[in-house]
């Protein structure tokens, strides 16, 4: 994508989107469906805060639209969200980046939701609306799962030296 | 920075209002997901490894238990399948009586389970027969206790079923015990279904078998639905709220059947009937077996198959006693059961779970 040739060990990045992508269409228990954390959301998150030349709105397009063809959506609906997420991550970059942890959670569940919300508006567009608001909660389980995620990613970025 | 957003975004509501309008995106979704929808059959990998492992290590009572047991299920399911052929034939005889259109068979092929839609709140699953296996938009799939969905998107090698129980399914349903039409809604619950505007004094009660009238043109006629749960009369209510409770197990059945019916006309039956008695003779054929002789081949393609030959014409049947080829001998032409061959006029299998309904003559009709 954009930038790709500048940055070493990029394909790293390319296999956590991939395990991110199994990871949204696994099987889970029922009571858990409603829970499933955003994990492309937040592997973009993390990529575009590290390495905001090589990860950016383009990449989160491509994603949103893998993640429209498994989820059956209608093709762009998630492909926007996505662009979204990773555009206010990329405006907020400077700050985040300072940010204490708990700080960046808060911020990220601010995102999520937001995100989240132009979802259900979407969804209701196309006819199927949600009955409740249940859908917040992915992003208040990704939130609380940020601090894991985001300290796996950087002792992989240190360990491969991605950049 | 914002520039690029609203590119993007522009781009994906254009994408949006294109893939919802037209079919302009349906090739390029389907090449997309040649590829990626792998990722379901990978993340269900895992489970499959699991059971794989188990029935290496289970141990041998109990497998001696369940083949104890599937064997008189089988036994059960065979007595009830000598009365089904009784019944088909006369069945197809009391038709023949009243002019009306003959029953149809469909034939079945097995799909399995590979993955579950991710979200939450619509009921969808992707099984792994696709466009390429010969299914079609619209297809029925039933589980072994009654109907499950309808196939609404197809792949090449794997296709997303919209589950009855999904709030924007709508089936039409009959009551098994008078015939008494409504419509089953789905609610979003994989225990219920709810019948829309039934009147409050309708003859509908608790137990009743809701069966598949077959009027919307998309489901064939008589297979199982729902059994009703409850019925509430709420005299502030204009119509009675009735809950029923899917036959089918939607959320724990692996292996589907998907229902291929039989869209000739009468007439091509009757021809392609007499073609393939012509065929059978031809051959040297078997001894001719009366129709109500039930033969029972296990095939991998075709499930349940029993070939009971309701001979699939009115103007056919009389003459001929619907002969059905012998259970062992030499393979006439026509018998294999293969989907992709229309002219093969051997009786289609029908599944095990449809009970011997008698549907009333005004909803027969399914071409």
């Amino acid at each position: 994508m954009v930038g790709a040739t500048a940055s070493r060990n990029g394909w790293i990045v390319w296999l956590t989107f991939l395990v991110g992508l199994l990871l949204s269409v696994s099987p889970l228990p029922i009571f858990m469906e409603i829970l499933r954390p955003l994990w492309l959301a937040l592997l973009l998150t993390f990529w575009a805060l590290y390495m905001p030349h090589t990860v950016g709105m383009v990449t989160a397009f491509c994603l949103g639209l893998a993640e429209d063809v498994l989820q059956g959506d209608l093709f762009g609906q998630n492909a926007l969200i996505l662009t979204l997420i990773t555009f206010l991550v990329l405006s907020l970059q400077q700050r985040l980046r300072m940010f204490p942890m708990w700080q960046q959670c808060l911020v990220i569940l601010v995102i999520f939701g937001l995100a989240q919300l132009v979802q259900l508006w979407l969804s209701a567009l196309t006819g199927n609306r949600q009955p409740t608001l249940a859908l917040v909660l992915p992003a208040l389980v990704s939130a609380l799962l940020w601090p894991w995620v985001s300290f796996a990613l950087r002792g992989l970025r240190r360990r491969y030296k991605i950049n | 920075m914002g520039v690029r957003l609203l590119v993007l975004a522009v781009l994906s509501v254009a994408l949006m209002v294109v893939d919802a309008r037209f079919d302009l995106l349906k090739p390029a979704r389907k090449q997309a997901s040649l590829v990626l929808m792998d990722a379901y059959w990978i993340t269900d990998l895992p489970g499959r490894l699991w059971e794989g492992i188990a029935s290496q290590f289970g141990s041998r009572t109990e497998l001696v238990a369940e083949n104890e047991k599937l064997k008189t299920e089988n036994l059960l399911y065979q007595g009830r399948m000598q009365k089904l052929a009784a019944l088909t034939e006369q069945n197809v005889r009391l038709r023949e009586l009243l002019n009306s259109s003959a029953l149809v068979n469909e034939k079945v092929e097995v799909a399995e389970l590979i993955g579950m839609d991710p979200n939450p709140f619509t009921h969808r699953i992707i099984i792994n027969k696709g466009e390429r296996d010969g299914v079609v938009l619209g297809q029925p799939v039933l589980d072994a206790r009654g109907l499950m969905g309808q196939v609404v998107e197809l792949m090449p090698y794997t296709s997303r079923v919209l589950l009855l129980t999904d709030t924007t399914h709508s089936i039409p349903v009959q009551v098994n015990r008078n015939g008494l039409r409504a419509i089953a809604s789905g609610t979003g619950n994989p225990e219920r279904l709810e019948l829309r505007h039934v009147a409050d004094t309708a003859d509908i009660k608790e137990g009743d078998l809701l069966v598949s009238s077959g009027l919307g043109q998309r489901f064939p006629a008589g297979y199982p639905v729902a059994t009703v749960k409850e019925v509430i009369h709420d005299s502030g209510q204009p119509f009675a709220i009735v809950r029923a409770v899917p036959t089918a197990a939607l959320n724990r059945s692996r292996y589907l059947l998907l229902v291929f019916s039989d869209n000739r006309t009468a007439e091509e039956r009757a021809n392609d009937a007499a073609q393939a008695q012509e065929n059978l003779d031809a051959f040297g054929g078997g001894p001719i077996i009366p129709a109500t002789v039930p033969k029972t081949v296990t095939s991998p393609a075709v499930a349940p198959a029993n070939a009971t030959p309701a001979a699939p014409a009115a103007n056919a049947a009389p003459t001929q006693p619907a002969a059905s080829k012998p259970p062992a001998a030499a393979k006439p032409p026509a018998a294999t059961p293969a989907a992709s061959k229309p002219p093969a006029a051997q009786p289609a299998a029908r599944p095990a779970a449809k009970p011997p309904v008698s549907a009333p003559a005004t909803t027969g009709r399914q071409e």
